[in-house]
């Protein structure tokens, strides 16, 4: 996108210094509204169960659910409750998919003391061919065989099976739907070309510095500091960046305080508090000249538990000062210049990738929207606020960019859906391994990798290939 | 000539000073455009090459443009080295850009020095990184620094506000997130001084606390909103009858509320501190019934002398709770509270300046009891003994005392309403200040009069 525009005028500073150079100016804030007030949490209460957000879950989706079972298959289809299930009977049943996993870590195993067992080692998968799916609704619960990819799903998905009960009490399935693509929204996008620059995992305070060169780099693309003039007006119409999470490295995360003697580990600081006021340093060049969206990852400093809450202003004084640097939850959602956006910064996928016989993370991420749920598996493995009026993971509005960050690589793909919707699926790899990040056109949905490089001791072309 | 100007700077810095000349290192240096800093670069480059063909000179490039990879198009943004400029610009499919990005004297093994070169210019030219960049983005102004006042609240609530955030996009500010937090610890106390101590020790007390308040005011913006935000809690702390009894109504609100203000401003104090021994009494009265409001180990109840008072003070303590500064604030006040007497509901000016001693000791105590201001402050009631020359007799009073937890030397006392009598002479031990009790019927346990020791630290638990 940048090349074709900026290719005339490549080699213009190739030369002696000329007259006054251009000052391109932004383009102008317009269009965006902040849409991820679901997520945001006002009092947390956990006094509540994690049950009232399934018991929610299955009533929002269930009507979804119901009419997708009709249209595929006939509108006479008996739709049954599990209670009201009768031998023999072909019925549709809709209800929450739970695995029962042999390899998932329970902590009341590890604790108990029958086993005296060793905590296991966290594996890169839990899957294991003896896993068994079950279907429950409100009252009861039924294993399921039949056609059902039994690795492939994962606990907390709402489905629709379409079989009959057996005689042994199980469920024959013959086929099976999920909630699909929710209804489109209407996209009014910039007639001119718009960007919007994805990263993710920039990996702050990791303690080495591959990436430190790759990210100055991207800071003065972004701020048309680098590049010539044609690139530089290119970059103008950079009109947002999203930081999809993971702005600290891991390494960040903790002082070793349950290995090492309280002694030792008192007096230290915290090496996130370091990275933090290196973040704060990129993110005040960054704010100087263009909106910032930054969303908490994994390793940031923030709860837990999704949806993650905005890390707070006051741990980045200097780009605080600035409007243009907006704190927001993981997940995040947001109307920019006419495009709905929504993504978080992976945990979602990673945590179904443990789960799940799915190995390409923009499989998973197509399934979640097709699923319609941004993260099934939460609360199950993955940590979740105990919500009990609402789950705010539904996806109820197709979004036109449905992102994850801190992919292992970058993918994308433009989904189309049946009643006309168009989703660019986007895998926003980790800065920190791969030196790249995602530039979205706004205008027609399309998505460009782009990439940073310096260049090292060891290579002979002075390039450092990308990863992909 | 001004051409002639740069070519010299850049050969001073690249072949005298030995340094590595980025383009961003040049730009900030010079005060020029990024694009001519890079055109800088270059001419000097040419030139230099021509003159002397055997320049020791290293020269890296940027080289931007599309690369295929793996079946699509990547934009790829690369530095690189003069010797792989041509292999990289082979690679790329199309150029968008190619600009001399460093010049340096020895050849670079890797890139990690252009880093560094950058990243300290850009460190100590944070404020305006982006003065000599190709975009200008009219979104992006820092917010004016707002006043401290809402952030007050947000302060004792453990968390800042924007406007704290705002106050600067320099550095300071990170100085100043912490210390504000201080300044709010102090200020109450110094405020509170102020009410504790005589109309005539005002002078000194004003001093004291000016003093104490201009450690904070330079890191603290004033809060000039604030009083007059504040003068309605005060007004409902003190009650209507205290407020007629008031000489001067809204000056002592004032200081009242900057007593509760986090950051009274320094000018403020100065003006109000003649006003402050007024509001002292109520002051008092009002500090002993919201100590012990606010004391949450205190197992007496206060007869309520003063109904509105006590009235507000719930809702003034509930808001005070809030803070955490309410404790300090109140500590500060039993301490610096002048022997006089108060009659319940009086907000007569204290009489004669018990506390010149009281003033001396106000600072200090206050600062003690900064310290020991978050902790848990009992009240305990003690027997005074002074010897009271007016009428040529010894006076016993039982006092109550707020101790700290975990200061024993910051101690407060308030005097029952039994005793009408105002004692001329403080009893005085460093940090003991005495302070009238408006509530009566408290009993409590009485101690042996507190000497500074620490021992108290250990009593205390």
């Amino acid at each position: 996108m940048f090349s074709e525009r900026a290719a005339p005028t490549a080699q213009g500073l190739l030369s002696p210094p000329s007259a006054e150079p251009p000052k391109f100016a932004r383009v102008p804030l317009s269009g965006y509204t902040d849409q991820s007030q679901p997520f945001r949490l006002g009092e947390r209460s956990f006094g509540h169960q994690y049950a009232h957000i399934y018991a929610v879950r299955l009533a929002r989706m269930r009507p979804i659910l119901q009419e997708r079972a009709r249209s595929k298959w006939g509108d006479d289809i008996a739709l049954r409750k599990l209670c009201e299930l009768q031998a023999g009977e072909k019925c549709c049943v809709v209800g929450t998919l739970f695995k029962a996993m042999q390899l998932q870590p329970s902590i009341l195993q590890e604790i108990s003391e029958e086993y005296n067992l060793v905590p296991q080692p966290p594996l890169p998968k839990y899957i294991d061919p003896s896993d068994e799916l079950i279907l429950e609704d409100e009252l009861q619960r039924i294993k399921l065989e039949g056609a059902v990819d039994v690795q492939k799903l994962v606990t907390g998905t709402i489905f629709a099976v379409y079989g009959y009960e057996q005689d042994n009490g199980k469920f024959l399935v013959e086929d099976h739907c999920f909630a699909s693509l929710p209804p489109a929204l209407p996209r009014n996008g910039p007639s001119s070309d718009r960007f919007v620059l994805l990263a993710s995992g920039l990996g702050l305070g990791s303690g080495s510095g591959e990436s430190l060169l790759s990210t100055q780099l991207l800071l003065d693309v972004v701020t048309g500091q680098l590049g010539a003039e044609g690139q530089q007006s290119c970059a103008a119409h950079i009109s947002r960046v999203i930081l999809a999470g993971n702005m600290l490295s891991q390494n960040t995360q903790s002082r070793d305080t349950l290995n090492k003697a309280r002694y030792l580990t008192k007096k230290t600081q915290a090496a996130s508090v370091e990275s933090m006021k290196m973040l704060d340093e990129i993110l005040l060049q960054l704010c100087s000249s263009v909106p910032v969206d930054v969303m908490p990852g994994e390793f940031d400093p923030t709860n837990y538990m999704l949806p993650q809450q905005p890390l707070h202003h006051c741990m980045l004084p200097l780009a605080s000062a600035y409007a243009t640097l907006r704190l927001v939850t993981n997940p995040y959602q947001a109307d920019v210049d006419g495009v709905r956006f929504l993504g978080t910064s992976g945990q979602n996928v990673s945590d179904i990738f443990k789960y799940s016989s799915m190995d390409d993370y923009l499989e998973i991420l197509e399934w979640t929207l097709l699923a319609g749920h941004i993260s099934p598996t939460a609360p199950d493995t993955l940590g979740c606020y105990p919500f009990y009026n609402l789950d705010p993971f539904i996806i109820t509005e197709c979004p036109h960019v449905y992102f994850c960050g801190n992919a292992p690589r970058f993918q994308s793909k433009l989904l189309t859906g049946e009643k006309g919707q168009q989703v660019l699926l986007v895998t926003v790899p980790t800065f920190s391994t791969t030196q790249t990040a995602c530039l979205i056109n706004l205008r027609d949905l399309s998505c460009q990798p782009i990439s940073f490089s310096g260049f090292g001791a060891e290579d002979d072309d002075g390039d450092m290939d990308i990863k992909h | 000539m001004e051409d002639e100007l740069y070519l010299e700077n850049i050969d001073e810095f690249v072949t005298d000073q030995n340094r590595i000349v980025t383009y961003k290192w040049l730009s900030y240096t010079l005060g020029v455009h990024v694009n001519q800093a890079k055109q800088m670069l270059y001419d000097y480059v040419e030139r230099k090459r021509k003159e002397n063909s055997g320049a020791q000179l290293h020269v890296t490039y940027l080289v931007a443009g599309n690369l295929i990879q793996n079946g699509h198009v990547c934009h790829k943004v690369a530095v690189v080295r003069e010797d792989q400029l041509e292999a990289m610009k082979s690679k790329l499919s199309t150029i968008a850009s190619v600009h001399v990005y460093s010049i340096q004297k020895a050849l670079l093994k890797d890139s990690g020095p252009l880093y560094n070169t950058d990243y300290d210019i850009v460190k100590t030219n944070l404020h305006n990184c982006s003065k000599f960049s190709a975009i200008r983005c009219d979104a992006a102004v820092p917010r004016p620094v707002v006043e401290v006042a809402p952030a007050q609240t947000s302060v004792q609530d453990g968390s800042q506000t924007k406007s704290d955030r705002s106050a600067a996009s320099v550095p300071a500010v990170n100085g100043r997130g912490p210390s504000s937090a201080k300044p709010t610890t102090q200020q109450p106390k110094g405020i509170m001084g102020m009410f504790a101590a005589k109309a005539a020790s005002k002078s000194q007390d004003t001093n004291k606390e000016t003093k104490v308040e201009s450690k904070e005011a330079p890191s603290v913006s004033a809060t000039s909103s604030k009083p007059p935000a504040k003068g309605n809690i005060m007004n409902n702390f003190f009650g209507k009858a205290a407020m007629n009894k008031l000489k001067v109504n809204s000056v002592p609100e004032q200081p009242k509320e900057e007593k509760e203000v986090i950051t009274p401003s320094v000018p403020e104090a100065a003006p109000e501190s003649s006003l402050n021994t007024v509001v002292e009494k109520p002051g008092k009265k009002t500090e002993p019934a919201r100590n012990q409001q606010k004391d949450k180990k205190s197992k007496m109840k206060r007869v309520d002398k003063s109904d509105n008072e006590e009235e507000r003070e719930p809702e003034n303590v509930k808001k005070k709770r809030k803070r955490i500064k309410q404790l300090q604030s109140d500590s500060s006040d039993e301490e610096g509270i002048p022997p006089p007497p108060t009659p319940e509901e009086e907000k007569p000016p204290s009489p004669p300046p018990v506390p010149t001693l009281k003033t001396e000791l106000e600072p200090a105590s206050t600062e003690v009891s900064a310290g020991g201001r978050k902790r848990k402050r009992k009240r305990v009631l003690k027997s005074k003994m002074f010897i009271d020359d007016e009428e040529g007799c010894m006076v016993t009073e039982k006092v109550y005392e707020s101790e700290s937890c975990t200061d024993s030397d910051d101690d407060f006392k308030t005097k029952p309403p039994a005793a009408p009598k105002q004692p001329v002479l403080p009893l005085k031990k460093e940090p003991k200040e005495e302070r009238k009790n408006v509530k009566k019927g408290v009993a409590a346990a009485s101690r042996a009069s507190k000497q500074v020791s620490i021992m108290g630290f250990f009593q205390k638990k």
